[in-house]
């Protein structure tokens, strides 16, 4: 019988299924060498876990891909992928993507389309390596990559914790205004993403946020610096003080949106399996 | 409770107060007559820029705000320009017979800043909330009454009242304002309003801080709703633009006052009584504190509580739009228009030109 799953195995899965999984798509379009591999092929990509509770005893998110283009479905089990990764519970699922442990997961369809896997293959590993990456990579265009996957996860993180019910998360959305907080990088606008909240709904949505000036942003100078405060090398304080952020709006409420924005990043490195509160 | 103080940024860097500080310092340069004085709050109003610049033409009265309006009139008479600063709580209540008989009964060339306007100091409770001054101070006589959008039009309300000669009162926000221009040339006169956004369904006639939600109201108005907003910037209460007013009255029939401020006697009092005054029928609704003290907290989040906020401006508008019908009728063998608001007919305009 495996380990209990908590509720903070369950946010954390929600977070790797709808919030981490679905930048795969993101990975492939930024990169040409890897877009091109699967120019004309039309297939169904799932990775899954199994777990009990979920209608169908798993869960899953899958990629829709029709002549090269991938369209990404969240929340919603394929009865039948050409290829699949299967975990056989949702804690090997989570260390594994959280990149806390290498427990292999059952491979469905891969040696048929062994070509199309070798290529996801190498899409998975360089978010992987993205996004589990302690410092910050050298290149330019590396950086302004893991800025983007980073500004769709996080906001999209919270948005997913706030659906799910996470306590302190949900309580703030239930109690907001309609507000939306935005991130972005000067000079870089397809980096925009922003996260609208209004009386316990959420939506995390990527660009300049379109019906109105956002209540806040979060505006960073260039990627590295972004990627300073994302990775937690340096202080925002600091960083706001030499002007490598700003935050235009309403800068007191910066603080509370910092913490989620950390909470998602606790779950999606796994940290919270040293948490001792259950 | 929030914090009294900001964790990121120094209060003092930020826009408004800062903008505030250094035009008044542009002004003694240029004049000797510009004086500065305080009521204690030199550093929270930010009239210590002047202070460190001039400080033999900078007066701290103590925490005395009696005396600083008294002797703020004195000295006007004796020839210099005092711009005497507090907060605006202070300024209009606390002082309310020096700036009646001192200042506003004498005519005098005092301008008075009052800072920390409406509620936007929010944290400090209130006492320290000004939720009645404009109401106040609009009804002296000789005075003239500015509420500053942001920063860029504190620096012209302040150029533009030492230019006025005779009393003026200038509120500003704690300073912690959202920027709505982008500079300070865009045409600021006393006495005239500025559209911010060009719309024909509904008008919005803010001041002060509510101007930016106001702007971001008309936004969500034309994104999720195909509303077009017209948002007037009414930022000289006193003398009021009639003008614009009555203009938008015109072709958008269903006004909408929001103001940081009680709406007994204030912005949408003020813009009511030009409506009033001219006859015209409209849908008409006025957003700000109904006649209540304000909770206490942050100011964007009071902003909402109080309904001002962005959100509660598009309610406002939503509802004016799905409840006061703008019809055509004919009358004396002309098409007119006429507004139905809430059940309510209003009459037709009737239109009173001679045929010739």
């Amino acid at each position: 019988m495996g380990k209990r799953i908590t509720q903070d195995d369950l946010y954390a899965a929600r977070i790797f299924f709808n919030s981490a999984l679905p930048l795969l798509r993101v990975v492939i379009e930024s990169r040409r060498e890897l877009s091109s591999a699967f120019r004309g092929k039309s297939f169904v990509f799932q990775v899954s876990a199994l777990y009990p509770r979920a209608p169908g005893g798993k869960m899953a998110t899958h990629f829709v891909v029709e002549n090269g283009r991938f369209t990404v479905k969240v929340d919603a089990v394929h009865p039948s992928p050409d290829i699949e990764l299967e975990f056989s519970d949702l804690h090997k699922f989570i260390l594994f993507f959280s990149g806390r442990g290498m427990p292999l997961p059952r491979m469905r369809g891969v040696l048929k389309n062994a070509a199309t896997f070798a290529s996801l293959l190498r899409a998975l590993l360089l978010m992987a390596s993205l996004l589990q990456a302690s410092d910050a990579p050298k290149k330019l265009q590396d950086q302004v990559l893991l800025v983007k996957l980073y500004f769709y996860l996080l906001p999209n993180g919270i948005s997913q914790l706030n659906k799910a019910g996470h306590q302190k998360i949900h309580q703030w959305a239930l109690q907001s205004p309609d507000r939306a907080y935005a991130f972005a990088v000067t000079g870089y606008p397809a980096l925009n993403s922003y996260l609208r909240v209004k009386e316990g709904n959420s939506k995390a949505g990527r660009g300049e946020y379109p019906r109105c000036k956002p209540f806040l942003t979060l505006r960073f100078d260039s990627p590295r610096h972004a990627l300073d405060i994302l990775m937690s090398k340096a202080d925002m304080i600091d960083y706001i003080s030499k002007q490598y952020l700003t935050v235009e709006g309403a800068p007191e409420f910066a603080a509370l949106i910092g913490e989620f924005l950390f909470t998602v990043g606790d779950y999606a490195k796994g940290l919270y399996l040293d948490w001792k509160t259950e | 409770m929030g914090g009294m103080n900001y964790t990121a940024v120094e209060s003092t860097k930020m826009a408004t107060a800062e903008i505030f500080g250094k035009t008044l310092v542009e002004l003694g340069e240029k004049d000797p007559r510009v004086v500065a004085l305080t009521a204690d709050l030199a550093k929270s109003t930010k009239i210590g820029d002047f202070q460190k610049r001039f400080p033999e033409r900078f007066f701290n009265m103590g925490i005395a705000e009696q005396n600083l309006f008294g002797v703020a009139a004195g000295m006007a008479k004796g020839g210099l320009i005092p711009f005497a600063s507090t907060f605006s709580v202070f300024a209009s209540m606390r002082a309310t017979d020096q700036l009646h008989t001192d200042i506003c009964y004498q005519n005098v060339n005092v301008k008075i800043i009052g800072t920390h306007g409406g509620t936007s100091f929010g944290q400090a409770g209130s006492t320290h909330h000004a939720i009645e001054d404009i109401a106040m101070v609009r009804s002296l006589v000789n005075l003239k009454v500015i509420v500053p959008a942001d920063g860029y039009e504190t620096a012209n309300a302040i150029r533009a009242a030492y230019e006025t000669e005779g009393p003026v009162y200038i509120r500003i926000n704690r300073g912690f304002d959202q920027t709505v221009y982008t500079g300070e040339h865009y045409g600021f006169q006393l006495g005239k309003g500025v559209l911010m956004t060009e719309g024909d369904d509904v008008t919005i006639i803010a001041n002060g801080s509510c101007v930016f939600q106001a702007i971001q109201a008309a936004r969500v108005l034309e994104y999720d709703y195909g509303i077009h907003a017209r948002v007037i910037n009414l930022h000289t209460i006193k003398p009021i633009d009639r003008e614009i007013i009555l203009q938008a009255v015109e072709d958008t029939r269903r006004i909408i006052t929001v103001e940081d401020h009680t709406v007994l006697g204030g912005l949408g009092t003020a813009v009511g009584e030009v409506i009033l005054d001219s006859g015209h029928a409209c849908a008409f609704r006025k957003l700000g504190l109904n006649d209540c003290f304000s909770a206490i907290g942050f100011h964007e989040d009071l902003m909402h509580i109080n309904g001002i906020d962005t959100e509660n401006i598009v309610k406002a508008a939503v509802h004016m739009m799905q409840h006061a019908q703008v019809v055509e009728m004919e009358s004396g063998g002309r098409v007119v228009k006429a507004v139905r608001f809430e059940g309510r007919d209003l009459e037709a305009e009737i239109d009173w030109t001679d045929e010739v």
